[in-house]
């Protein structure tokens, strides 16, 4: 039998134990994966933003508008992408409606100009006759297909919200519903004509827009044009602030930064847990094998020979339990979980899936944690004198 | 009756495993206390920021006050509704505010800025919100660009000390001259601005976002509601105040509540499967002892009783343990944003009597959970097998 075996062998000697102890860290693993998804379903839209995407917004304040006419002004600007001679800028108004039929279920609702909206997030996927027919038509809407799906809208639907910032009841046809490129894009906003918001005698004062969003022609060359779109504006009425989308993302991220933090903190806690329920069980272990060990340090074994098969059989218990954590958090996540929050919050989490070099990285730690469960009792079997460990009771 | 020193004794000749135990048990009740106090701790902030006494009134359909705006001739129509109070000054006590959110870069770090709320309030504010109070500086003069922040903000963010100050325009700063408390409401993460300096710089002349009154008693509401709300032109929204706040605190709260649970949840698992081991092998290991035990004369219940001692003085300890260091965490303060207002609102732990029951119930039974099967296998073992062992 070879000396590996010995460890291997020593686990199954109580597989009651064995098994608890490997459940045990397949529940940390199973925690740890699911909170290491969490916080990535946040922070991984930061590597998904586009690198040549800019957007611009009061200064000061996100809830007060910008005017118009800016949008022009900065589609005239240097480093501004075109096609087709048609500078790339398009701009949006936040709208805040609510379905009557489902008054708690949060989704975005956005006034834009659909022509350039879809030339500048095209990672939003439409098809061409439904494009066409949304541009068309001035009180068309094009949902994403998670939120046609949740609330059961289909094309030509008639979907009547309440506005929370802009009183009143608005009507809107569905004539087209989207889907993504990517899985971390929203697919579950309503946008309109931004035209539709504006010409409503209820909307004062006019011609004004949130925010606005332009490509670069250039992207290693996206800071200085921000600071030359906020130059030209800082003498005017009212002041700009523009930031690359990745920036604005990191901004957002830092108020629930808190949170993540914490989440943090959390996930560490109950790693350490598990290394004192491992390394509980591997002392167990040691100590009911004290005889043996001094029989095979007796038969010529080595003291770092002994402390291997410590830390061998609590490796061997360490993988079992990741092994099977890797496997339940990926049914659990990608499965169950993941879907059911997609469907129903799909404005909270675009994209709840378990990435896969998080099956690599749950094993790597549950093996890294057994051998920090071994390092006390592995020392403690090893530092044992034959004569005392054969006289050992018990 | 097996005497308790035995199981003193146990406990301490193996106090590796015990520890082991206690420390896992301890962190399970430090984080599910911690989770519960946090959650306890918003509730607080953010429903204690209302009077019974007090009404809110915005334009139908918003559901915040942000989102809401009130010409500012409507105003003195709603403060004529019967039911307003009269205050000394023998005006009635309410006032339209103008809520905002303006971004300010978050002291000691690069760049980071965060949303803070803004309160365009009038010269009446301190008579309208009694629970407000002056603790640093004085209050600010009524009609300049002086305000008063909340307590919360102090040094959080650029500009928030007595003396320093911001800009809510470019070229128009505005001076901190005070620093307030309302009994830990969500009001302490704001800044009092006089309305009038938040309206010109933000070109919201002719409104306000809501209108906040003093009923002469909490009773009085249905009657001020029904004839606000009478007028169907005006469009208006009356909500108590302390409804408005409770619906405010909801997605934060729940958010914050359901990720506490869930962590909970499985440290409960991992800290059940820990106290279980431990027991087990404990009792394992002690087969002869409770072999000779039984042979001596004691019952079966006197052993199964005497492990089960053991197990809760363990578990007791540890969720103690927990408890103790989650009390520390009441000096920390956690800054979150609130989703329904998309502005920062400092938080604490609070620790109430709630919280200490919860989490140490769950402790006890957890470790319970663990103890009662290998305790009860211990009690079935028969003494000749047990000292044959």
């Amino acid at each position: 039998m070879r000396l590996a075996t010995l460890a291997v062998k020593n686990v199954s000697r109580h597989k009651g134990r064995t098994a608890l102890t490997a459940l045990g860290i397949a529940v940390a693993i199973v925690l740890f994966i699911l909170m290491r998804t969490f916080v990535l379903s946040w922070t991984g839209a930061i590597e998904h933003a586009a690198k040549d995407r800019l957007g611009t917004r009061h200064k000061v304040t996100f809830i007060m508008p910008l005017p118009k006419k800016y949008v022009d002004e900065i589609g005239a600007m240097d480093g501004i992408a075109k096609v087709n001679g048609v500078p790339q800028v398009t701009y949006m108004n936040w709208f805040g409606g609510k379905d009557a039929a489902h008054p708690t279920e949060f989704f975005s609702t956005i006034a834009t100009d659909p022509e350039t909206m879809l030339q500048v997030y095209d990672e939003i996927l439409v098809d061409p006759k439904q494009a066409a027919a949304w541009k068309a038509n001035r009180q068309g809407a094009l949902i994403g297909d998670r939120l046609a799906h949740q609330f059961g809208w289909k094309l030509g639907d008639k979907i009547v919200l309440t506005g929370t910032i802009f009183p009143g009841e608005w009507t809107f046809i569905v004539e087209g519903i989207y889907t993504a490129q990517r899985r971390t894009v929203d697919r579950s906003t309503l946008w309109f004509h931004w035209d539709y918001l504006n010409e409503s005698p209820t909307v004062k004062p006019k011609d004004q827009v949130g925010w606005i969003a332009t490509r670069v022609s250039d992207p290693s060359r996206s800071a200085a044009i921000a600071k030359q779109i906020d130059k030209v504006f800082d003498e005017r009425d009212v002041q700009t602030i523009t930031m690359s989308e990745k920036a604005m993302q990191q901004s957002f991220l830092g108020m629930i930064s808190a949170v993540l933090t914490a989440i943090d903190i959390v996930t560490v806690a109950i790693l350490v847990i598990i290394v004192l329920i491992l390394g509980n069980t591997i002392a167990m272990a040691v100590r009911e094998r004290t005889t043996e060990y001094g029989c095979l340090r007796a038969i010529g074994f080595r003291a770092s020979h002994i402390a291997a098969f410590v830390v061998g059989e609590s490796v061997t218990i360490g993988i079992l339990g990741g092994v099977l954590g890797v496997l339940i958090a990926q049914l659990f996540i990608n499965g169950l979980l993941g879907p059911a929050l997609e469907d129903n919050m799909g404005a909270f989490f675009p994209n709840f899936s378990m990435p896969p070099d998080l099956a690599l990285k749950g094993l790597l730690i549950a093996a890294g944690l057994a051998v920090i469960a071994a390092l006390i009792p592995a020392r403690q079997a090893s530092k044992l004198r034959v004569v005392d460990a054969l006289r050992a009771v018990e | 009756m097996i005497p308790v020193s035995y199981n003193v004794r146990s406990l301490i000749v193996r106090r590796t495993t015990s520890l082991a135990t206690l420390i896992g048990i301890a962190l399970v009740v430090f984080v599910l206390a911690a989770a519960l106090m946090l959650s306890a701790g918003i509730k607080r902030t953010l429903n204690s920021s209302g009077s019974p006494d007090h009404a809110i009134v915005l334009r139908k359909g918003s559901d915040a006050e942000m989102a809401s705006s009130i010409e500012t001739s409507t105003v003195g129509l709603i403060l004529a509704q019967p039911g307003v109070k009269v205050g000394k000054d023998g005006k009635p006590l309410g006032a339209g505010e103008i809520v905002i959110v303006i971004a300010l870069d978050k002291s000691g770090t690069a760049g980071q800025v965060s949303n803070v709320m803004v309160r365009g309030v009038a010269d009446n504010v301190m008579a309208l919100r009694p629970e407000a109070r002056i603790v640093a500086g004085r209050p600010a003069k009524p009609g300049t660009d002086e305000v008063i922040i909340g307590k919360r903000l102090l040094g959080g963010f650029a500009g928030m000390s007595i003396g320093g100050h911001f800009d809510l325009k470019k070229n128009r700063p505005v001076t901190v001259v005070g620093v307030f408390e309302t009994d830990g409401s969500s009001f302490e993460s704001e800044v009092w601005a006089d309305v009038e300096t938040v309206r010109s710089s933000f070109g919201r002349e002719g409104s306000v976002t809501s209108v906040t009154v003093t009923l002469d008693s909490p009773t009085k509401f249905k009657g001020f509601e029904t004839a606000v709300e009478h007028d169907k032109r005006l469009g208006l929204d009356v909500l108590k105040e302390q409804a408005y706040y409770e619906q405010q605190s909801e997605a934060t709260g729940g958010f914050v509540s359901i990720i506490g649970w869930v962590i909970s949840f499985f440290f409960i698992i991992a800290a059940v499967i820990g106290a279980f081991i431990t027991m087990n092998t404990a009792v394992a290991h002690r087969q002869r002892e409770v072999g000779t035990m039984r042979a001596l004369g004691f019952p079966r219940r006197s052993i199964l009783g005497s492990f089960l001692l053991e197990c809760v003085v363990l578990t007791l300890a540890g969720a103690a343990l927990g408890v103790v260091a989650a009390y520390f965490m009441s000096f920390v303060k956690f800054s979150m944003m609130n989703f329904a207002t998309w502005s920062e609102v400092v938080f604490t732990f609070q620790m109430t009597p709630g919280v200490v029951i919860t989490s140490v119930l769950v402790g006890a039974i957890t470790g319970l959970i663990g103890g009662i099967i290998p305790a009860a296998r211990a009690a079935r073992l028969k003494p000749i097998d047990a000292l044959r062992s």
